[in-house]
């Protein structure tokens, strides 16, 4: 705040050159992301089936509903439930890999390329893949698996293993995606950093601890708050694997956001829900930064 | 032994994973090769009893692979050209540059990642609809020409940089622009070069959005001719799994492409400051 | 050296810049003036799928018919279809024929988004007088027209011959009652072990309804003939409910929580004796070298009873070509055209007087699944919120039961006090 002030005393040549390097990205968000997200704020006041032209005010109705709303709290129990299962679990697994990737000597495009192999291939296509792999009565990995005495439970079939089998494949997917943000991170650390504590005398432990997490923390709180933001969001692994079921158990809040504005139209309601997200991630979001202090930037 | 085992051990969690991870894979481009009678049956095998490539053929006759490609490149290749220039060029002022409400308004680029399309995409499919933007290019393309994933991911990586390097450069005498495309840039090529592949991935397999905008089948991309395989009741697998193996071969070897860049950066050419 | 690098390269961005610039605009423009006499229909659809090429064969039949009339067809999955259709027609966009399940014509209907075609069967264009009786009512809303029939399927009973075989049953004398089913199905269903083999499979979400046909077939229903009032707690509906829950959840005869392309790859790959599905599955069963038959559904308590099912055509609210979109309606309901998609795609024709056609023959599958046209009932067939009580409260409550969460009683009583309360509109 203070140094806030101290700077608009001085509106030097880096404020005009700011302006030029913001300009195009800000014209596009503005009017590309910004006015529809206003404006989906200004819908979640009111009632709009999309089916109609009119769309009445009905102030806070949306949101009392929604409050009472079982389903909804059924989802937001269900998208804690994913990102408590996805987030911590992918990282670190990016991060070993990550770390070992970057130790191997040999063929390290080779693992990368595999590793990312996942993240280009589209949900629509490794639901059908892991379906087939999975299914409890014809699946290859159930077969298998049966035939050496591993008895699989009936994953994405069953109200309890459902949503881990979700869990599972998410991490599948973006272990790649994290792994390859997290590498390039690596690669950007000094070598002459790694030199220096090695001269000192420290292990590879005391290495990772001392050079590698301090210089990758601006990499890593990038990757951890993208994973949260976007395992809050989750929608397309849910949609294609179990459609929400069964009994709803995987059912997420932008399952159900999507199932009200789209299935039953109801776009005004779907609003509601989404603002109420968005306000949950903003707060988790701030917090994060404070924790990792996002404000000093060195 | 132990120098061995100490050196071996690496290599053995990366290939175990790496196996976890290709094996779905494998299954899929060898379903591709079955044909239809062996892909759904019980026991199931991994490997085809008859190889076939009839899978292959079959999806080049029946959707028009060449358009789709076409589509394809010009809307993700373009959408990753102009995102990277807008989002480097933004990222780099939130990192590198001071400027009152720095802070505010980053928090609003955040802001921008945490409403779900799903509800923003109707208000923005009926605002390029009054635009008449929809079944173009411009429509498909402008309004991903910035990301706010992008500006975060570059931003941090542009925050991680030595600050001495502008320090030193602006006594120099060095423009913001200098500053910028002939330093910041190539430090940052390993970021730079996974943003490129996010973006070509994002866009190269997105199907809504290219459906939401496009009406024509003059402008369909590959997602949305792969869709056809998978009708309301009726998958065909074989074709499907076919046609997945052609469309992220090109994806492959752009990744593959973009290696030469991951590994530069910082940790080598910083050593010459 | 710097300062003249950095003028050398400020053109070049210019070029490129104005380069993308003109190459948009062009693209933008790409639209050509159409010549004055010459109508072009927007027409949207879903056919994706294998049945694709039959539906794209009609649309050239119909262009060459019609040399003025042009049809450009926009083929994509439904979801996206559904998603972007409502907006386009509200905002004085959209296509001038759309097509999509029937069971969506009241919402649109009922706000006005698409054309009254009562004039398209006032005229006989389309004589309703040979569409299936279920197919009429289904085409209408406030018993007026408002789509015209694109497709129509029945489901019959698939069943494995060489399963039947296996189980000591006659693979040439499938089940015709409830009797002779359930015995057929614990003949044919291995719960123990690791060769498990399951006698019907019931899908109970993403597919096409299964349980409403064991409900009709018991006598029970969801809702009262008029869509007034539920009937999910009637006496029938119970006791139906009872029977193949039971049958799912002691005998094992169905894995639960199934979806309709589980059910069928489980079928597909001989692991389940019976299925109960639409004529779709034909292609694929045959190229797969299954040996199977269909037979109707055998009959209950109630009397014999399936599933329609029909996806509908429907004009666009803004569409300028009324007469040529009639004339395309017109065009696909005719005779000819109906026996040609009937032999390409194994549907049954949406017309009733074709069923002894020399011509329809050629699919021997198309055929038999005309047979039961006049025992099809559609599922929430008029009602407004037919997706909502299937997804919100049907589905739910089946799979309550199946998954042991509760009573059969307790729960079809609680999922009929909320059906009433929507059917009211509490």
């Amino acid at each position: 705040m203070i140094s806030l002030k101290r700077r608009k005393f001085t509106p030097d040549r880096q404020t005009r050159a700011a302006i030029w390097f913001l300009l195009p990205s800000m014209v596009t968000l503005c009017l590309f992301v910004f006015w529809p997200i206003v404006d989906s704020f200004w819908l979640s006041f009111r009632h709009w089936n999309l089916m109609e032209a009119g769309r009445e005010f009905i102030g806070f109705n949306n949101y009392r509903v929604l409050m009472q709303d079982e389903r909804f709290w059924n989802s937001v129990y269900n998208t804690v439930y994913y990102t408590f299962g996805t987030v911590p679990l992918c990282i670190v697994a990016s991060l070993g890999l990550a770390l070992l990737c970057n130790a191997a000597l040999r063929g390290l495009s080779v693992f990368k390329a595999i590793y990312f192999l996942p993240v280009i291939t589209s949900f629509a296509v490794i639901s059908i893949v892991w379906g087939f792999l999975m299914d409890p009565d014809i699946g290859l990995l159930t077969y298998y698996l049966n035939k050496i005495g591993l008895n699989m439970p009936d994953m994405l079939r069953s109200t309890t293993w459902a949503m881990p089998a979700v869990i599972l494949v998410a991490i599948w997917k973006n272990v790649g995606f994290n792994l390859v943000i997290l590498l390039a991170g690596l690669q950007g650390i000094p070598v002459s950093l790694y030199e220096a504590a090695k001269l000192d005398g420290a292990n590879a432990f005391q290495r990772f601890w001392s050079v590698t997490l301090p210089s990758l923390r601006h990499t890593l709180l990038f990757v951890v708050i993208i994973s949260v933001i976007s395992s809050f969001q989750v929608f397309d692994q849910v949609y294609v694997m179990t459609r929400g079921g069964p009994l709803n158990t995987t059912e997420t809040i932008v399952y159900y956001i999507y199932h009200q504005g789209f299935e039953l139209l109801d776009m005004g309601y779907a609003s509601s829900m989404a603002w109420l997200l968005f306000m949950v991630v903003f707060l988790i979001t701030i917090v994060q930064l404070r924790l990792f202090r996002f404000d000093q930037t060195d | 032994m132990a120098v061995l085992l100490r050196r071996g051990a690496p290599y053995l969690v990366l290939v175990l994973a790496a196996a976890a991870i290709l094996f779905p894979f494998l299954w899929m481009i060898l379903t591709s090769l079955k044909p239809e009678t062996e892909i759904v049956r019980f026991p199931p095998k991994l490997f085809p009893d008859h190889f076939t490539l009839e899978s292959y053929k079959n999806i080049w006759n029946r959707i028009p692979f060449l358009t789709l490609f076409k589509n394809s490149v010009i809307f993700s290749v373009g959408v990753t050209v102009v995102s990277l220039v807008f989002d480097s060029m933004a990222a780099f002022a939130f990192a590198r540059l001071r400027f009152p409400g720095k802070d505010k308004a980053f928090v609003l680029i955040l802001v921008a990642l945490m409403i779900p399309v799903q509800v923003t995409m109707i208000p923005l499919f009926l605002m390029l609809n009054d635009w008449g933007w929809i079944d173009t290019f411009l429509g498909l393309m402008v309004p991903r020409a910035t990301n706010a994933f992008g500006i975060f991911m570059l931003r941090q990586f542009f925050i991680g940089l030595p600050k001495e390097l502008d320090e030193s450069a602006r006594m120099d005498g060095c423009s913001e622009l200098r500053l910028y495309a002939r330093i910041i840039i190539p430090l940052a090529k390993p970021a730079i070069a996974s943003l490129a592949i996010f973006h070509l991935m994002y866009n190269w397999n997105d199907l809504m959005w290219p459906l939401i905008i496009t009406t024509s089948k003059e402008m369909r991309t590959i997602p949305a001719g792969l869709a056809l395989f998978m009708g309301q009741h009726v998958v065909e697998y074989g074709v499907l799994t076919a046609g997945v193996t052609i469309s992220i071969a090109p994806l492959v070897i752009a990744f593959l492409c973009a290696q030469t860049y991951f590994v530069q950066g910082i940790a080598f050419t910083g050593l010459k400051e | 050296m710097i300062r003249t690098m950095s003028k050398t390269r400020k053109p070049w961005i210019a070029a490129l810049a104005l380069l993308l610039l003109v190459s948009t605009l062009l693209a933008a423009c790409n639209n050509k003036g159409k010549s004055d006499e010459e109508v072009t229909l927007t027409f949207w659809n879903g056919f994706t799928g294998p049945d694709r090429p039959a539906y794209e064969a009609m649309v050239n039949e119909f262009m060459k018919a019609h040399p003025k009339i042009k049809i450009e067809m926009d083929i994509q999955p439904w979801d996206t279809l559904l998603a972007k259709l409502p907006t386009s027609l509200v905002s004085g966009k959209g296509p001038d024929i759309a097509a999509f399940n029937a069971s969506l014509i009241p919402q649109y209907a009922k706000a006005g988004n698409i054309l009254p075609l009562e004039d398209l069967y006032s005229s006989k264009d389309i004589d309703q007088s040979v569409l299936p009786p279920s197919l009429v009512k289904q085409m209408q809303f406030d018993g007026k027209f408002f789509g015209a029939p694109a497709n129509f399927a029945t489901l019959m009973m698939y069943y494995n011959k060489d399963l039947f075989k296996a189980a000591g049953l006659d693979p040439e004398k499938p089940p015709a009652t409830w009797d002779e089913w359930k015995d057929a199905i614990l003949k044919t269903t291995k719960s123990e072990g690791s060769d498990k083999q399951y006698g019907l499979v019931i899908g109970d979400h993403a597919t096409i309804p299964n349980w409403p046909i064991l409900i009709w077939g018991g006598g029970g229903d969801i809702t009262s003939a008029d869509g007034k009032s539920s009937l999910l707690a009637d006496s029938k509906t119970i006791a139906a409910v009872k029977f193949w829950s039971d049958l799912v959840i002691n005998d094992g005869i169905s894995p639960v929580n199934l979806t309709g392309a589980e059910a069928d790859k489980l079928f597909l790959s001989s692991k389940a004796a019976m299925s109960v599905t639409g004529p779709w599955m034909t292609p694929g069963f045959t190229a797969a070298g299954l040996n199977y038959a269909v037979a109707p559904i055998p009959v209950g308590p109630g009397g014999p009873v399936t599933l329609a099912d029909s996806v509908a055509l429907v004009g666009g609210k803004n569409t300028k070509h009324k007469e040529a979109v009639f004339e395309f309606m017109k065009f696909w309901n005719s005779k000819e055209q109906q026996i040609t998609l009937s032999v390409q795609s194994g549907f049954p024709p949406a017309r009733t007087d074709l069923a002894n056609d020399p011509g329809l023959k050629k699919n021997a599958f198309a055929a038999q699944f005309a047979t039961v046209a006049n025992d099809a009932r559609f599922y929430l067939g008029g009602q407004e919120q037919a997706s909502k009580i299937d997804n919100d409260l049907f589905i739910p409550a089946i799979q309550t039961i199946t998954n042991k969460k509760g009573s059969v009683e307790d729960v079809l009583k609680d999922a009929d006090k909320k059906l009433n309360d929507l059917l009211q509109g509490k």
